[in-house]
């Protein structure tokens, strides 16, 4: 890049800064006179009301069901879609109708999908799972398709070039190079659809979310606070256990 | 032992990779195939076991078609061809072991070797290839911990665990140092004499075909322009290979 459009292209990101700060309202002013609302609401969370720990605990485990159900049924339906959205297995029509499919879809997020189903089927956790299914999908099957791509073929070569039959070479050189990048992706999905399921509960579709809210609304913040709490445990538990499996796989 | 007659293949591009070749290779010759890169070195040995299908001719491996072979009669003359790649092919994240037992896959049932349930048998054929190929102890290591002369040792125990009667080698030695090189043309030499197995390796380095070739056959542009012992391949011969413009 040269002198002259290096300059530009910083002068351009700083209008976009100062345009997007002067559209957003931004003030220093009104943050400085939030700052003791702030801390009297963090005080006023303390000390947790461990009454509730039980609720809490029931939306954690629903908002766990919810991610790791969701999580499970998209890992399943995003192998086809990935193999319809892969360069190399796919036909071109094909190819070019799932990847544009899946850009869409993947526009819209675990929550919007969430509303939907809420309307859809009802309140509860059942649209959740839904919701999660539905993106997690879309995601799951664009990482399975770009790994596919990657895939070494000199392999897969090898192994047919010794006799083997066509599902031979499905279990000796496509599954031990694509299963663990597969059981990889889909952990690292499970880790942040547990995130994406602890807020479904505030559009109505169950979990741990439904505490937060309902607390939050009653202005019972000793409560409140016990739920977050369980939910950050919750969260680095499973980022925990996650990241070290992962680690292991690849 | 293998038949090559007039086989020519057109990839899709429009580039000729093979133009009318005809070869017969007799049982337990060693033959090494030279040319500069682009002559169809690989093409002519890929296509002897099926892994590319030419445009025109017949090959026939032990009298069995490889072209126009059915998928059944194609894995049948490939269980007797062991492979060995330039970039040695194996799966990384699996055991050497599990690598060099994929040798065996057309021989076991299809539900054993898919639940990865090798029999005992073919196992220690599997381990004593390793053995032969100087990799004893190393059967549980991961195959991308290797090195690279180690891999490609892998590789070629993948295909003597095949039992076969044919081994084709497409430049096995080109991702390799010259003294590892030549220990493992060594290793092709005994397998072809002590278990008369055909060999036919392609080799970048006219030195080492020089050595170890019984019969050199060189190809430029898709046609075999030469074919005969060492001592026939003079320094005008080799010239005209590999399109030397001082010559």
């Amino acid at each position: 890049m040269s002198r002259a459009s290096r300059s530009g292209a910083a002068l351009a990101i700083a209008a976009a800064l100062l345009w997007s700060m002067w559209s957003t309202d931004v003030s220093l002013r009104r943050l400085v006179e939030g700052g003791p609302f702030m801390l009297g609401f963090i005080r006023r969370m303390l000390p947790p009301d461990l009454s509730v720990l039980g609720q809490a605990l029931h939306g954690a485990l629903q908002t766990l069901q919810i991610a790791l159900l969701g999580t499970a049924v998209a890992a399943v339906l995003a192998i086809p879609l990935a193999l319809a959205a892969a360069r190399n297995t796919s036909p071109r029509w094909l190819f070019y109708c799932t990847r544009s499919a899946l850009n869409v879809f993947r526009a819209i997020d675990t929550l919007v999908y969430a509303l939907f189903f809420v309307a859809a089927v009802g309140l509860g956790p059942f649209p959740g799972v839904l919701a999660v299914v539905v993106y997690t999908t879309t995601v799951l099957a664009k990482l399975f398709s770009e790994a596919i791509e990657a895939m070494d073929p000199g392999p897969v070569e090898a192994v047919q070039a010794v006799g083997a039959s066509r599902l031979q070479v499905l279990r000796w050189g496509v599954l031990p190079q694509l299963g663990p990048e597969f059981v990889s992706f889909t952990l690292y999905r499970f880790e942040t659809n547990i995130r994406a399921a602890a807020v479904l509960g505030f559009v109505g579709g169950g979990g741990i979310g439904f505490y937060i809210q309902t607390y939050l609304r009653l202005l019972n913040y000793p409560a409140a606070s016990t739920v977050l709490l369980v939910l950050i445990v919750m969260v680095m538990l499973v980022d925990y256990t996650s990241s070290r499996l992962r680690a292991r796989l690849i | 032992m293998i038949e090559v007659r007039h086989l020519s293949k057109r990839y899709p591009s429009g580039s000729v990779a093979l133009d009318d070749v005809t070869l017969d290779i007799s049982a337990g010759e060693f033959v090494t195939l030279i040319g500069p890169s682009g002559a169809g070195k690989s093409t002519l040995l890929r296509s002897i076991n099926g892994l590319v299908a030419p445009s025109a001719g017949t090959i026939t491996v032990s009298g069995e078609p490889v072209t126009d072979a059915s998928r059944e009669g194609l894995r049948n003359v490939r269980a007797r061809v062991g492979f060995v790649f330039q970039h040695f092919n194996l799966l990384k994240r699996l055991s050497v072991l599990d690598n060099v037992r994929i040798g065996t896959l057309s021989r076991i049932g299809l539900w054993p070797s898919l639940a990865g349930l090798f029999p005992e048998g073919e196992s220690e054929r599997a381990r004593r290839a390793l053995r032969r190929v100087g990799l004893a102890g190393l059967e549980s290591r991961r195959a991308d911990t290797l090195s690279g002369g180690q891999q490609q040792r892998v590789g070629i125990a993948r295909a003597l665990v095949q039992e076969p009667r044919v081994l084709l080698a497409d430049e096995p030695m080109s991702s390799l140092d010259p003294a590892l090189s030549r220990s493992l043309m060594e290793l092709l030499q005994h397998v072809n004499r002590e278990d008369g197995v055909t060999v036919i390796a392609s080799l970048h380095v006219l030195d080492l075909a020089l050595h170890y070739g019984e019969r050199i056959v060189g190809l430029r542009a898709g046609r075999v322009v030469h074919d005969g012992p060492p001592a026939t391949l003079t320094p005008a011969v080799a010239a005209t290979i590999f399109g030397d413009a001082r010559a």
